[in-house]
């Protein structure tokens, strides 16, 4: 299978099950139910930034159907597929926006699922000045929770925020690895489209801090692949959903890495099977340097001096 | 008037030729007129003229009038012996062409005029061929060299040695259709032989005479040229010029240097720098010495220097017709000998400079190898004196040039490729990036568009059309010869026109760095192309052949191109002529041409003079091609995705 039929395939995936989904709700609720995510000024931020319209009801999520089969042309070019990338992301969006409808708190802990607009407003500024230096996000599976908590460890030490979908959420458990915000690891889900709250933080750092227009989506990944450093580390067998929406991710600029065999796409797709270089990876293609602290101080400060001797003279 | 309107894409030409008709001065167009239909028979090919019992004439069509020559030869036989005379002669162009480098590499000294400029490619070239290089001076190594290069044109036994550069199947197809090539000079001669009256009288056979000479051009002779042209005169490197006639310069001496041979144009760029010739430039009253370049000697330069681009082979007339050119430097190979009668009408010199192409009427000026920059002074000496006599009425320089990136040699490539490696994965200097791209379909594929101009077209629409509509579908242009120039000319080589490729192009053009169109030099610099596409067929353990890469020759026009395209196709790429060639009168030597020889060497020619209908074509043949591939790789690659039965349960947990 050729990488963008494959993108194509996981598209149809996402869409079925969104259609699915909303069939069953619409059955279930009516379609003049609400939909909302809590705490947020932006409706479902990936729909309203995409196309300007704000989804209130059931009803208003057909007509999203709509955009999503828009977005899917399956040609084999890039620029469709990564149209049908963002189309997996509204799916994704739409799935998730019903599961909020059909349940007052679908996500328990550890997992926090949609994130609200405080706490990217909170975000905001340490990312503007680089003491975030970049956003990962972990979605899948790694071959043991010792590597996933290495993985997810040295990001943290990094000072990057780091987002967490699927088995890799027990597995950091597992590993001890500590969650939070103030600690910058945030369990989203275990469900592929749970990825979603974090694509909807990115758009909304454009809506919010970017001040793009809603409907002028073009500018909107101009200004993600521009200014928020975000990537995806995609561990384990990848469904043909997770490829779709890997290229959901290319569409806003952030660089898909994976442990898995795939047709690599210079800087975007890669391939790294060795797990201790994982990081190194990720970060060099999003071209993400880490702050160094210099502590202005009258003596020399660095690993080098440790284990220097002070004698009696000094 | 109506049809002079339609010469070229540039308006400027127009301009040029209503100077030229307001001066009574005669061009390619009237001699065009003047020849008024061409002949039936040369054009397709079944006008025979070899031997003293002609020339005979046999009808182009099977049953009907003169079937076969006074020795019985059929159509099929003269026209697969014309065709293959053809791929002789621009064999032995670009062979010759060569072998004069390989001499510039032996004479070259460490105080000579011609020195070792590129090192490594030398020592890697000496390694390639078993020469010692360890502790040695690299003068010696370079002198082994160059023996050993000037002995592939005759050695007499064995073959070729860079055809082991090819593809292990390549080799192996070569092989089996016994044409792998044994000395350069030998195949050529063998095809003279061949196609001497009462001797080969089977067109595949002579098709089969013609691929393994071709390949001695592009596995031999011209990538003799660009290899060691690129260790005496460097390697190049991406760097900036302009092109079309607005280069040249009201007040300074134009200079336009045209014709191939590196050897020559070189010591004029040295010498055009030389303070004695700066000081002479003052003297005269000349603000300096504005070098252009046209045709493939123009390629050379512009690729290791940046030196301007004045026009491609069509426009060496209308350069002259702008009466501000002060000498026209020619050395071999497409040089119009019109070029003694215009220059007779204004003060401009044109000066032949190589015993091989002497022209009459044409002031000759012998370039001495041995004394080169010396040799070089003489001959810029006579432009810069020239600039009194300018007649300054007569001047008409138009104000049209682009801006265009050259210089792009394989090495450059590769280093601009090495942009996108990620160091935690992959190794620098490979094609990898390419062939990823290729591979997962970012980039449809590749052409590589070079070739001439061509009057039975307009000039420059087809290199053109074709070029903006391969790109806008993601198919990344290499580009070489008067097809590099158009591009230039029409800005295609800048970055700005990485906004008229499709999304995919742009997104590689952008992380790479690169314009969409990309020029890799002159014509024997074709070899360029074959070597990078046979790097990515290696990378992917596939043939030529098994990718999505076309070779076009929109407005192709000397044998040179003939040979070029043969070589291509034997070469396992498959080759799209925007010119019929003299064949036609043949439908055995057609279908041969652009059928059967699939099944030898799985490429084959397309021929469409239409450039919209050619570029659908090759479109089409590169997604014919891309979905044997991707199968092929697929199965190859687990791509590590989940099987479809496992999709459906995941799906189900979704919904």
């Amino acid at each position: 299978m050729n990488l963008f039929q494959t993108v194509y395939n996981g598209s149809n995936v996402a869409l079925n099950a969104a259609e699915g989904l909303l069939k069953q709700a619409i059955k279930e609720k009516g379609k003049d139910h609400n939909v909302a995510f809590p705490d947020t000024a932006y409706s479902l931020p990936i729909i309203y930034a995409a196309t300007g319209l704000k989804m209130a009801t059931l009803a208003d999520l057909e007509g999203a159907i709509g955009v999503v089969k828009s977005l899917i042309v399956e040609e084999p070019r890039l620029e469709p597929a990564l149209n049908a990338g963002l189309a997996t992301a509204v799916s994704a969006e739409i799935i998730e926006a019903i599961k909020y409808a059909l349940n007052d708190a679908p996500y328990e802990a550890p997992c926090v699922g949609h994130i609200s607009d405080a706490t990217i407003r909170a975000l905001g500024v340490p990312l503007v000045t680089g003491d975030i230096p970049g956003v990962a996000v972990v979605l899948g599976k790694c071959p043991d929770s010792e590597t996933a908590g290495k993985v997810i460890k040295d990001y943290q030490s990094k000072g990057l925020l780091t987002f967490l979908v699927g088995e890799v959420i027990d597995q950091a458990i597992e590993a001890n690895v500590k969650m939070g915000l103030e600690l910058r690891v945030i369990p989203l889900g275990y469900d592929v489209t749970s990825v979603i709250h974090v694509v909807s933080v990115a758009i909304r750092a454009s809506l919010i801090f970017g001040g793009v227009e809603p409907g002028n989506l073009e500018e909107h990944l101009a200004y993600t692949k521009k200014r928020v450093p975000a990537f995806v580390n995609a561990f384990g067998p990848l469904s043909e959903l997770v490829v779709s929406a890997g290229a959901g991710a290319i569409a806003l600029g952030f660089p898909v890495i994976t442990d898995q065999i795939v047709t690599e796409v210079p800087t975007l797709l890669l391939t790294q099977k060795d797990f201790d270089k994982i990081p190194a990876t990720s970060l060099e293609a999003r071209n993400i340097k880490i702050k160094v602290t210099e502590i202005d101080i009258p003596v020399g400060f660095a690993a080098a001096f440790e284990g220097e001797r002070v004698r009696k003279d000094n | 008037m109506s049809e002079e309107k339609m010469v070229s894409l540039n308006t400027i030409d127009d301009q040029l030729i209503k100077k030229a008709a307001d001066e009574g001065i005669e061009t390619m167009w009237d001699r065009k007129k003047a020849m008024k239909a061409p002949c039936g028979f040369g054009e397709k090919g079944v006008c025979c003229r070899i031997c003293g019992m002609g020339p005979c004439r046999v009808s182009p069509v099977a049953g009907k009038g003169a079937q076969k020559g006074i020795c019985g030869a059929t159509a099929d036989t003269i026209v697969a012996r014309n065709f293959a005379r053809m791929v002789a002669a621009g064999t032995a162009s670009h062979s010759d062409h060569a072998r004069d480098i390989a001499h510039v590499l032996h004479m070259a000294s460490r105080d000579g005029n011609y020195q070792v400029q590129d090192e490594k490619k030398l020592i890697a070239l000496a390694q390639e061929w078993e020469v010692p290089t360890e502790g040695r001076d690299i003068y010696d190594v370079a002198h082994e060299v160059a023996e050993i290069a000037l002995n592939e044109f005759g050695k007499p036994f064995g073959t070729l040695r860079f055809p082991d550069r090819a593809p292990a199947p390549r080799r192996k197809i070569w092989e089996e259709l016994n044409i792998m090539p044994r000395a350069i000079d030998r195949e050529i001669a063998t095809i003279m032989h061949s196609t001497h009256m009462g001797c080969t009288s089977d067109a595949e056979s002579l098709l089969r005479l013609s691929m393994r000479t071709s390949l001695a051009n592009g596995w031999g002779g011209s990538m003799l040229g660009t290899e060691l042209s690129d260790i005496v005169f460097g390697t190049s490197t991406p760097r900036m010029t302009e092109a079309n006639l607005g280069v040249l310069e009201e007040k300074q001496v134009n200079i336009l240097l045209h014709g191939h041979d590196p050897c020559l144009s070189e010591m004029i760029v040295a010498a055009a720098q030389d303070p004695e010739m700066i000081k002479l430039t003052e003297e005269v009253g000349a603000e300096g010495i504005n070098l252009a370049g046209m045709c493939c000697t123009g390629n050379e330069v512009t690729m290791r220097h940046g030196v301007k681009i004045a026009g491609t082979f069509y426009q060496q007339e209308l350069a002259v017709l702008t009466g501000a050119i002060e000498a026209v430097i020619v050395d071999v190979q497409c040089i119009f000998p019109s070029l003694a009668p215009i220059t007779d009408c204004y003060h401009t010199k044109f000066i032949t400079t190589s015993p091989k192409a002497k022209i009459t009427g044409a002031t000759h000026i012998e370039f001495n190898e041995e004394k080169a920059l010396e040799s070089a002074k003489v001959i810029v000496r006579e432009a810069i004196e020239n600039y009194k006599n300018r007649k300054q009425d007569k001047v008409f320089i138009p104000q049209s040039k682009a801006q265009a990136i050259t210089g792009y040699s394989n090495e450059a490539v590769i280093k601009q490729l090495d942009r996108v490696v990620n160091s935690n994965i992959d190794p620098q200097g490979t094609v990898k990036p390419l062939a990823d791209v290729i591979k997962a379909g970012v980039l449809r594929g590749a052409a590589g568009i070079v070739g001439c101009n061509n009057i039975k077209t307009k000039h420059e629409y087809s290199h053109i059309e074709i070029m903006k509509k391969l790109i806008a579908n993601d198919v990344i242009v290499v580009t070489t010869g008067c097809a590099a120039q158009a591009a230039a000319k029409a800005g295609l080589l800048s970055k700005d026109a990485i906004k008229l490729a499709g999304k995919g192009l742009q997104a590689v053009c952008e992380l790479v760095d690169i314009p969409p169109v990309i020029h890799l030099g002159s014509c024997v610099d074709n070899t360029r192309i074959i070597r990078l596409v046979s790097a990515v067929s290696e990378h992917l353990g596939v043939d030529n052949s098994d990718l999505p890469v076309v070779g076009v020759a929109p407005e192709w026009m000397s044998e040179k191109a003939v040979a070029i395209g043969t070589y291509v196709v034997s070469s396992g790429i498959d080759v799209f002529l925007g010119i019929t060639p003299p064949v036609t009168g043949s439908p055995e030597f057609v279908d041969l041409l652009t059928n059967k020889i699939e099944d030898m060497t799985g490429a084959k020619f397309f021929i469409d003079e239409n450039p919209l209908t050619l570029a659908d074509k090759i479109l089409e043949r590169i997604e014919e091609k891309r979905t044997k591939l991707e199968a092929r790789l697929a199965k190859e690659i687990d791509y590590g995705v989940i099987k479809p039965e496992e999709e459906v349960e995941e799906t189900k947990e979704l919904a």
